[in-house]
């Protein structure tokens, strides 16, 4: 798929990754546009994690670009990327054990927050007003996925599934314009991952760029509107769920892992 | 009463909500209150001991940070505590003007050098890191005596000038040091609620995640590392003010390992009690000690080894069933 130069929305082209010898991305392409909940499926291994490495800049493939709202992205750091707009959650949980439930969500907002080194050590009015204002839009974040009553509690004391609403309420929390969430559901009994669908699908805005990486078909197939179908590096297949249901190799895949399993 | 008890009430006074804060709080500030009213009882040697120990309880509360915020080991730390009380005496001897100049002078002047010591080792951490600054450690004597038209050399400089003239100087340098430090184990707790000390907490404990919100471990290097320096410089000019003397014997290599080792005496830990034990720990002990001579340093050793056992004891019960404990 070829992208107009100019067009928005987090693009990558052609990107190949490799560890050594290992090929882990080969040739890959997406378009992830605003407004449309895309999902990425591939059984284990497939690279699904290294192509969202590519995308957050904490891997850098060996070939292809990435631009985003027409920016070019290649190059720039993960930090830098933030800083673009672009958070993500952590397949493994990222949670900081010193800090709360709050607190850890918190830190979503660091780039958003104005108070200077001063105000670290000394409270001042406009500090306090500056504080409250983000620990209400970290609790907004906490309560929109339902799990506000732990805000007050440390990550060791918590459930999986808490911390994993947790570590995506924390990516929401700062409204960026592109939010990336890897296996957002693993660990989650079905309860919570009803509240996740729910959650996501009311975030979405017509200029969100939002893009959730799961093994997992069911969620992805209700969820998202358009699927990229990745395995053993290369995108085999893409289109809306309907499409994706049908298409041979999709099938062959999937079918395959449940004859072996 | 012991170490343990004072680590865990500053624990939870640092970071947790609830009932037992509370009791935490009340009894730092009853702690606040005796040392306040202590002078009124005291003698002389005391006040001037306990003095030395408040600076000393900030310069280890400098390391704590480090470790806390940074998860970084210092062991030269000593240099920026030398630098803080070369600024007293020096801004002294030259300008003639008093630690109410000084000491906000110092501190600026200590965060300037830690600035520059952490920008060109931002990528540095660990090992490497503490083995930079024990070069610092190193080289400051032949600094200080390279340098003899300003420090004095051997000999060194007093410091004479009183903050409030007329008010005795015992009294001058226990409420002095005894002040900051309050005041900064307040600045503290304040930090750690504050949007910088909680981006610096999570690029300790997960540096990926922390990069994805925008928090580069450069930057969480290089500011840890110059608040901590400031608060260093912070500490050696109340010990150059409460000892009215700075000279290079007092800030040997060994000084910067005493830091760490009062560090790990108080856990690591940012509150006043810790601080105080820390501080105590690395003042007290080598004075009643002093008849052991030679023993001082072996003690030393072997208080570090019980005490980072018994830490270390502490985090293993992390690993046991929950509900224990707890
Ligand atoms: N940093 C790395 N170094 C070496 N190999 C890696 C690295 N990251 C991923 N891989 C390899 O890339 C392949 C794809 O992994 P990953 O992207 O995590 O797959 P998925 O997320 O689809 O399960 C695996 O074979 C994995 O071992
Ligand atoms: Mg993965």
């Amino acid at each position: 798929m070829t992208v107009p130069a100019g067009s928005n929305g987090l693009v990558a082209e052609g990107i190949s990754l490799a560890f050594g010898g290992l090929q882990v991305l080969n040739d890959v392409s997406m378009t992830l546009r605003p407004g449309v909940i895309t999902g990425l499926i591939g059984p284990n291994g497939a690279g699904k994690t290294s192509l969202f490495n590519c995308l957050t800049g904490l891997y850098h493939g060996q070939r292809g670009r990435s631009s985003f709202a027409g920016t070019p992205l290649n190059g720039l750091g993960p930090a830098q990327r933030a800083a673009c707009g672009i958070t993500r959650s952590f397949q493994n949980l990222a949670m900081c054990p010193d800090l709360s439930l709050l607190e850890n969500v918190l830190v979503g907002l660091t780039l958003k927050r104005r108070s200077g080194w001063f105000s670290a050590f000394v409270p001042t009015p406009a500090q306090r007003a500056e504080q409250r204002d983000a620990e209400r839009r970290a609790m907004a974040a906490l309560n929109e996925l339902g799990i506000g009553s732990a805000a007050h509690e440390k990550p060791s004391d918590l459930p999986p599934g808490t911390l994993r609403l947790a570590e995506i309420a924390r990516a929401i929390t700062s409204e960026p314009t592109a939010i990336l969430l890897d296996e957002p559901a693993a660990g989650l009994n079905a309860v919570e991952t009803r509240d996740l669908t729910r959650a996501l699908k009311r975030l979405m805005r017509s200029d969100l760029v939002l893009l959730v990486v799961e093994h997992d078909m069911d969620l992805i197939m209700e969820l998202c509107e358009h699927i990229y179908v990745l395995n053993f590096g290369s995108m085999i297949a893409s289109g809306t769920p309907a499409e994706i249901r049908a298409h041979p190799d999709v099938i062959r895949v999937y079918l395959g892992d449940d004859a072996d399993a | 009463m012991a170490v343990s008890d004072l680590a865990h009430a500053s624990k939870t006074g640092v970071s947790a909500r609830g009932g037992h804060v509370d009791i935490a709080r009340l009894s730092v500030l009853a702690l606040v209150v005796a040392l306040s009213l202590l002078p009124l009882l005291a003698g002389g040697f005391l006040l001037y001991s306990l003095s030395l120990c408040f600076a000393n309880a900030l310069a280890v509360l400098s390391v704590s940070m480090l470790v806390r915020y940074g998860g970084e080991v210092s062991i030269g730390h000593s240099f920026f505590v030398a630098f803080g009380a070369y600024a007293v005496a020096i801004v002294e001897h030259r300008l003639g003007l008093s630690i109410a100049a000084s000491l906000p002078l110092a501190t600026l002047l200590g965060a300037a050098a830690g600035f520059v010591f952490a920008f060109p080792s931002r990528r540095l951490s660990g090992i490497y890191l503490a083995v930079a600054t024990m070069a610092l450690a190193l080289a400051l004597p032949e600094i200080l005596i390279g340098f003899e038209k300003f420090t004095g050399g051997f000999e060194g400089l007093y410091i004479a000038q009183d903050l409030i003239p007329g008010i005795p100087k015992a009294l001058q340098r226990y409420y002095v040091a005894l002040a900051v430090l309050g005041l900064v184990c307040l600045a503290l707790a304040h930090f750690r609620r504050s949007a910088q000390g909680l981006a610096l907490l999570m690029a300790q404990a997960q540096p990926r995640a922390a990069e994805a919100i925008g928090i580069t471990r450069s930057w969480a290097r290089v500011s840890i590392f110059t608040l901590s320096a400031a608060v260093a410089a912070l500490a050696g000019a109340l010990t150059g003010f409460a000892s009215s003397t700075v000279s290079p014997n007092s800030f040997t290599f060994f000084s910067g390992v005493f830091l760490l080792v009062g560090s790990v005496v108080s856990l690591n830990g940012l509150s006043l009690p810790a601080a105080l034990v820390g501080g105590a720990f690395i003042t007290l002990v080598p004075t009643y000690l002093a008849q052991a001579g030679d023993w001082v340093p072996i003690l030393y050793g072997v208080a570090l080894v019980v005490v980072t056992l018994v830490a270390n004891a502490g985090d293993l019960r992390r690993f046991l069933p929950r509900g224990r404990g707890r």
